[in-house]
């Protein structure tokens, strides 16, 4: 197994708050990864150690064999879980920024997208839904070509169309795959049957990991187990 | 439970079980049973991923399980076919038949049960139905 983020014993506290405590995990690179669990279980500081935004305060982190930081980053297509960027332009002039910055943006691959996810590309982001907002902010992510893609809750506040047409995205994107996704969610709406494996989170822990299909024989839905797992359950 | 047809396909996933092995199971039935013609060509694995959500390598592994059975075959630049020959269907629905006998009649035994008895009880059912 490719393995493209490595955790040892890694911990993270902000002030008071522990936010991860000794994470150890592999995480196995050219499938769909969900990152499940509750809001607060430790998602999105997982992510940010990955990005090189934080650092742990002890442990060690490897992403695409290197040290996260700037200097590996153009590998890395980032969505936030809070991201509003592009205010005063429109699609096409995201997609221009996203050729001057964005290392392996595609632009053609963007445009087919936004076709595709019926996004008008004369639009103005101000002007957008929060569900067509989202579809962008996803496409500047998949239009990418880049090892590792890492969204962080990309389908919350976001009606049910365009969660669809974001999940048949990722569909032809896997169908296409050279790439990881990290995909995290507190919910699971219709995602269920798209990651390769799962890693389930609970208080800054991991506390449950494996192939999808392996643990839907074990412990049936991913949807039951997210419940189980906010219910106090360890699923085990 | 609910049912997708895509394509020639009427396929239904219970997502707290294994996908994968749904898939060619309810597969598996509907060729043996003779409800998808011989010679169809099925959905791609596109087609099949987008129409039940779910990811294309679940597909993908299906569909080598249903070649490896003998029941598909791959067209280059086709796509994928129900195998056109009768006898496979029957070689392998013979086949599938003869498992799922072994199997029951093991867990018989193991309930103690003997051939006999197992007639027997076969017997009742029959008349039940009758």
């Amino acid at each position: 197994m490719d393995v493209v983020v490595r955790c040892q014993d890694v911990k993270k506290t902000f002030g008071t708050r522990t936010a991860l405590q000794d994470i150890t995990v592999k995480i196995p690179s050219h499938q769909v990864v969900g990152i499940l669990g509750p809001n607060g279980s430790g998602k999105s500081s997982l992510f940010r150690l990955i990005l090189g935004l934080n650092q742990p305060d002890s442990g060690e982190i490897s992403v695409l064999g290197r040290k996260p930081g700037w200097n590996n980053n153009h590998q890395i297509a980032y969505l936030p879980d809070r991201a509003r960027w592009y205010g005063d332009h429109t699609v096409e002039g995201a997609f221009q920024w996203g050729m001057d910055l964005l290392p392996g943006f595609d632009a053609s691959k963007a445009n087919e997208l936004a076709d595709w996810m019926e996004i008008d590309k004369k639009m103005r982001v101000d002007g957008m839904s929060k569900g067509q907002e989202a579809r962008l902010m996803l496409i500047m992510c998949l239009a990418r070509n880049v090892p590792l893609i890492v969204l962080d809750e990309p389908f919350t506040g976001i009606d049910t169309p365009s969660r669809e047409r974001i999940i048949d995205a990722l569909i032809d994107r896997v169908t296409e795959r050279e790439q990881t996704i990290l995909i995290s969610t507190h919910e699971i709406y219709e995602a269920e049957g798209l990651f390769d494996s799962v890693f389930f989170m609970n208080e800054g822990r991991v506390e449950l990991s494996g192939p999808a299909e392996e643990l839907r024989a074990k412990h049936g839905s991913m949807v039951e187990l997210v419940g189980k797992m906010s219910h106090g359950g360890r699923g085990r | 439970m609910d049912e997708q047809e895509i394509g020639i396909l009427r396929l239904g996933l219970d997502f707290s079980q294994p996908l994968y092995e749904q898939i060619v199971e309810q597969m598996r039935g509907a060729i043996a049973r003779g409800e998808i013609a011989l010679g169809e060509k099925i959905p791609s694995v596109r087609e099949l991923a987008h129409g039940l959500k779910i990811n294309p390598n679940t597909v993908m592994s299906a569909y080598k399980e249903l070649e490896r059975d003998g029941l598909t075959e791959t067209r280059r630049g086709q796509g994928t076919f129900i195998t056109s020959a009768q006898e496979k269907v029957d070689d392998f629905r013979s086949e599938w038949a003869e498992q799922v006998i072994d199997e029951f009649l093991g867990k018989m035994e193991n309930l103690g049960y003997t051939v006999d008895d197992i007639q027997l009880v076969i017997q009742r059912k029959k008349e039940d139905k009758e």
